[in-house]
């Protein structure tokens, strides 16, 4: 093995200083993770966790930390405009919370939403538990850098009861900066019991600079609460490695559409935790890989309650020299009785030089279990696409026909549909000609 | 009233059945004999010193050294799902064997005789079960062959490896560790360097062979690893279906197995590779029984060529392997079909590695586990479609049965697809017996550890159809026997 | 030969039967009706023994016996047979070996030899002609790929091969076309005998059209309300469930 610390990512990023607040558990804290990044370095493929997705290439670059123009870099609003998505709004650039593209004003009641950086200065103790989190793996790698670094990100919480109508969008856009920058951001979600939310979170890009980005997202849903989350990645040419722990309890019920269009590297660490008794998840997602694209989805799901349910379904569509990777584990842990598992991802190969990876896992310690996966790799099904011509749709465009509705699936159950409509063109516009 | 009274009652009858029987592990015997053992220990003597015992070729004993220093070099694997006890390699006799040497059968001491006739496998000729040849392999080496000659005027050639390094050296050197290389993992490296002895079989170009080969493995001596070393070559266009049962005493202490299986299927040839694993998995407490860690592997090197893997593992106290395809010729054909079941505290981690190369491939895997008891049992398998393999085919089917609150089972498939002309499917599921089920079989009036076993046998009913027919009896005798206690 | 009285049972915790008396002596067919809900397959569920349906209170003996402290196989082995609404698929199990299992260990419990293969099939090939089943389905797994009417009808097959003394029939007659149903009455009819009692639970009158019932009974809220003989059935086909145990109303039977 290399030494770790002598390759230009790592060296690049531990070259900025640590940021002080002066709470001192979040400075130590940050010292420590750092600390852990800077002795072990990045995960090889031979942890487990990383055996798909090499980080030699991205080993070598090296990023600027920090982007002192952030608050001044252009942005067009159209950029992240959505259909059906007009509510509180929360938007950062390379990291950095822009109060001039956010909406902010009149939130409704029961509807807590600011930029970390100011909740920090408002009540920091309330953060205490999530953020003072030590990554013990090196597999967390870039859960460290970002617990080590990232200044700034959202927190947003909803009051017992409330259930909100409008969605709040939450919006992460890379920014041309004249060199590669890396930068970070750390979120904090908690739903109230038996409170309802809609959330749309974005990742974007302005350009097809190459940054790095990496996001931590911990959502709790207090006993009751409903989320629904849609995550739409379009980050043009950046690198993104995110992490999104969900932890919910006793009859919580999270929803979640995950859209993966663009990116280089992208990375999506999905960890569910049905803690209490009658949760329950649903999760849908597509990753389209194209160029040389590549997207690994990690996908968790921990049963530890009584009688808790998950339902996750993935799709991915591989082309030219992109590469797809899925891993879906279902645990059942020991007492979790009632458990009810079905876990698939469906896969398309484009093209010869394409490659698709894809590992459902079940592992079971409960008796009282319904639990099922499934993968497949393959292509169209000729039948179907004959059955197209024959009716005087061409080739190509029964082809594509079929492979939209092959991403669209996992769209169907959306309740918002003109989100439901936009997301859908935009995965239609995304597939190879 | 009703149902706590009777499952109550059931809980009574099920106690006193299991105390009654407890688990009867019917092979669990020790014979007594004279042996002629290597003390404990590993080094470059030990090795020369059992390559000379074995009157081994130069090349044999060079080879043997140059994989011992590789093995020197590699680590341990990590161990998957499995919970173990570092194993001392130094502990371990390399080297045990009765110490009158048979020039045949006839020669054979009655007391090994007697030994495999107790196990249901007669070695006398008159006796022996038709159409089945033998090889007898006891602790370190081979006792006898039966039905050589008929095998010979078929130009077949089934003999123990040690006669095989002999007799036919052309031909082990040509293929030995062509399929499973020196280095390829710790275990296999481990028996490249010690294995002492197993069963070589040649079917020439053309031949089918005349009946079922079949290898019984026994271990006997206390401390003593097994290693053997079994290497089929099947050439152009040839047949051959060959079994392996595999028994050990009840000991306390944990014995080590570790050996390594090599197929080559030459253009046309089919191999079809049973075995149905009984060493002794310990007792309830999780004490004693055999390490079973085995590296097997075959390659459809020719076009047309097909291996088929059918395995049944009820025995060891932890089973490691992933019997394997290399799918390197064009329309070549792999299949895996297995049952393992786990109870008390044994430890499974199976599963097959398919690899399509050749265009027009094609692998099909069925896997069943039961897990009861306080066992854990895991599925692991790969398949795996490179660049070139146009048109290849995957169709994989795991399916995990739990009885009781206290076993594991697992899952875990490795897809990786390089070919967009390929189609793989996988599907799993996990459950337990349904009560509607059990109740279904009861109210007809069959006893509940009856309606376990006759529903596990209904599970497994698609892999028992692989195995030849007096086998697939044993098995289903075999999954009665290790799951006896295992409700209530 | 059954003799059922003041039988409580939950569900779940739930109360399901609230009080059941009912009598049935050899010989009889009696008709169990009534409204969903009202615990119809309750009380086939509880003769039969399953898990999961708590007796509270009451006695049910079968031949002076207690069968509620009967494990199900026993009840069995004993003569208790029930047709199940849902019958259950037993994938890889053969069929045949299914019966044969089954009837030996009924015998074995009452002390009988074993049926070796060939009275077996013997046997099967005998009752399977009364079915008018197709012989493949000896060969299937247990209900597995069985349509609704094929697994209804194996279920008369059983009994027909098992010969118990009392036979629960579940709902035997939903779900069937009217060739599958009368196949299913001409196979209940073969088997009435003065020795042997049927017990059908129905949600429809029209079983009853070809298997001709001594006594009806409606079953409402997990008691019988109302008791009588065929036209009873008939009444209720007319004028449904509603205002049961009321007087019958006048010129309805006109």
């Amino acid at each position: 093995m290399n030494s770790p610390a002598s390759s230009p990512l790592l060296t690049s990023l531990l070259a900025a200083p640590l940021p002080q607040r002066g709470i001192s558990w979040l400075d130590a804290a940050r010292r420590e993770n750092r600390a852990a990044f800077a002795a072990d370095g990045l995960p090889d493929t031979r942890v487990e966790a990383w055996k798909y997705t090499p980080l030699r290439a991205l080993s070598q670059r090296d990023f600027a930390s920090g982007d002192s123009a952030a608050g001044t870099r252009e942005v067009d609003p159209a950029l992240f405009a959505l259909p059906g998505v007009a509510g509180p709004r929360l938007v950062f650039v390379n990291g950095m919370f822009r109060a001039d593209l956010s909406a902010l004003e009149a939130l409704p009641d029961g509807l807590v939403l600011q930029p970390l950086s100011r909740a920090l200065d408002d009540d920091a103790e309330a953060l205490r538990f999530v953020l003072s989190r030590h990554y013990r793996d090196i597999g967390d790698a870039f859960a460290r850098i970002n617990a080590a670094s990232a200044l700034d990100g959202v927190v947003l919480r909803v009051g017992a009861g409330v259930k909100l109508a409008a969605p709040v969008q939450l919006v992460f856009v890379g920014a041309v900066a004249p060199v590669a920058l890396a930068w970070h951001a750390r979120n904090v979600i908690e739903l109230g019991e038996d409170s309802e939310l809609a959330l749309v979170e974005q990742h974007l890009g302005t350009g097809e600079q190459a940054h790095l980005g990496t996001l931590v997202s911990d959502i709790e849903l207090r006993a009751g609460a409903r989320l629904s989350h849609t995550l739409l990645q379009n980050a043009k040419g950046a690198n993104l490695i995110r992490r999104n722990s969900l932890r919910l309890h006793a009859r919580a019920h999270g929803t979640m559409h995950v859209l993966e269009l663009g990116g280089a590297l992208v990375r999506h660490d999905l960890q569910v935790e049905l803690t209490g008794d009658g949760a329950r998840f649903d999760g849908r997602g597509v990753f389209m890989p194209h160029g040389r694209q590549h997207i690994d989805t990690q996908l968790a799901i921990r049963h530890q309650g009584l009688n808790t349910t998950s339902d996750a379904h993935w799709r991915g569509v591989a082309s030219d020299r992109a590469r797809g990777v899925f891993r879906g584990a279902v645990l059942v842990a020991p007492g979790a009785d009632g458990s009810d598992a079905n876990l698939t991802n469906k896969n398309l190969l484009l093209s010869p030089g394409a490659e698709i990876d894809t590992k459902p896992e079940l592992e079971i310690y409960a008796d009282e279990v319904q639990a099922a996966h499934g993968a497949t790799v393959g292509q169209l099904d000729e039948q179907a696409l004959f059955y197209m011509r024959s009716r005087g749709m061409g080739r190509d465009e029964a082809r594509a026909v079929l492979t939209g509705a092959f991403c669209r699936a996992v769209l169907g159950d959306m309740v918002n549909q003109p989100l439901r409509e936009h997301l859908a063109e935009s995965m239609m516009a995304h597939l190879p000609a | 009233m009703t149902s706590e009274t009777s499952s109550a009652a059931t809980l009574r009858d099920n106690a006193e059945v299991a105390e009654a029987l407890g688990r009867t592990y019917s092979a669990g015997f020790v014979t007594k004999l004279e042996t002629v053992s290597l003390p404990p220990g590993l080094n470059e003597d030990t090795i020369r010193q059992l390559s000379a015992i074995k009157e081994e070729p130069q090349w044999m004993t060079e080879r043997r050294l140059d994989a011992y220093r590789h093995w020197l070099t590699m680590k341990a694997p990590d161990w998957a799902k499995l919970k173990l006890e570092p194993i001392d390699y130094q502990a371990i006799s390399y080297y045990s064997a009765p110490k009158a040497q048979p020039k045949s059968l006839a020669e054979v001491d009655p007391a090994i005789l007697e030994a495999y006739e107790k196990l249901g496998v007669p070695l006398h000729e008159r006796a022996a079960l038709a159409g089945v040849a033998v090889d007898a392999v006891f602790d370190s080496v081979s006792v006898g062959t039966t039905f050589r000659k008929q095998l010979a005027d078929a130009g077949v050639i089934f003999c123990s490896m040690s006669e095989a390094i002999r007799d036919h050296a052309d031909i082990v050197q040509k293929y030995l560790g062509s399929v499973v290389p020196i280095g390829d993992n710790f275990f296999a490296a481990l028996n490249s360097a010690v294995f002492s002895d197993g069963s070589f079989v040649f079917i020439p170009r053309g031949v089918r062979c005349p009946m079922e080969l079949s290898t019984y493995f026994r271990i006997n001596a206390q401390n003593t690893g097994q290693f053997e070393r079994t290497l089929i070559v099947a050439e152009e266009g040839s047949h051959v279906s060959y079994l392996e049962g595999c028994t050990a005493p009840k000991r306390d202490e944990n014995q080590l197995h570790a050996a390594v299986v090599e197929l080559v299927a030459l253009e046309g040839a089919q191999i079809k590779y049973s075995t149905v694993q009984n060493w002794y998995p310990g007792d309830e407490n999780g004490k004693g029984g055999v390490y079973n860690l085995v590296t097997k592997r075959g390659e459809c090197r020719g076009d047309d060529s097909k291996i088929c893997w059918t395995q049944v593992e009820t025995g060891s106290a932890i089973t490691w392997k992933y019997p394997s395809v290399v799918l390197r010729g064009d329309r070549t054909i792999g299949e895996f079909y297995s049952v393992a079941l786990t109870h008390h505290f044994q430890q499974a981690d199976t599963g097959t590695k398919m690899l399509h190369l050749g265009k027009d491939t094609r692998s099909k895997i069925v896997s069943r586990g039961i897990s009861a008891g306080r066992s854990n049992n895991s599925y692991r398998g790969l398949v795996k479609v490179e660049q070139g393999a146009d048109n290849a085919r995957n169709y994989t089917q795991c399916d995990s049965l739990l009885i009781g609150k206290k076993c594991g089972a697992h899952t875990f498939p490795y897809i990786e697809v390089k070919n967009p002309t390929a189609i793989v499917e996988h599907e799993a599921t996990t459950s337990k017996i349904s009560d509607d089920q059990m109740f279904y079989c009861r109210s007809r009036g069959i006893r509940e550890e009856d309606a376990v076993s006759m529903i596990v046998d209904g599970f497994c009913k698609t892999v028992f159809r692989e195995l030849p027919m007096e086998f697939a009896v044993e098995a289903k005798k075999l999954l009665e026997v290790s799951l006896e206690g295992a409700v209530g | 030969m059954l003799k059922i009285e003041n039988l409580h049972a939950r569900v779940a915790g739930k109360e399901i039967l609230k009080g059941i008396n009912l009598t049935v002596n050899a010989g009889e067919v009696h008709a169990i009706m009534g409204p969903n809900g009202a615990g119809k397959s309750t009380l086939g569920n509880v003769l039969a023994g399953r898990d999961g349906y708590e007796v509270t209170a009451g006695t049910v003996t079968f031949n002076g016996v207690d069968l509620l402290a009967l494990l199900p196989e026993a009840r069995a082995a004993a003569g208790v047979f029930l047709a199940f609404q849902y019958p259950v698929e037993i994938p890889g199990v053969n069929n045949t070996y299914f019966l044969r299992t089954a009837l030996n260990a009924q015998r074995k419990q009452r002390g009988e030899n074993d049926l070796d293969s060939m009275q077996f099939l013997k046997l099967v090939r005998e009752r399977l002609k009364v079915m008018n089943l197709p012989a493949d389905l000896l060969h299937r797994a247990v209900n597995e790929g069985f349509s609704g009417g094929e697994k209804k009808r194996n279920e008369i097959f059983q009994m027909a091969l098992l010969e118990p003394q009392l036979a629960i029939l579940d709902e035997t007659d939903s779900g069937l076309d009217i060739d599958a149903l009368k196949q299913v009455a001409t196979g209940v009819n073969m088997l009435r005998t003065p020795e042997r009692a049927f017990v059908m639970i129905t949600h429809y009158q029209r079983l009853l059209d070809y298997v001709v019932p001594d006594f009806v009974h409606v079953l409402a809220d997990g008691r019988i309300v109302e008791s009588g003989d065929k036209s009873l059935a008939i009444r209720l086909e007319q004028h449904g469930y509603a205002g049961l145990g009321e007087p019958e109303p006048t010129g309805a039977s006109a």
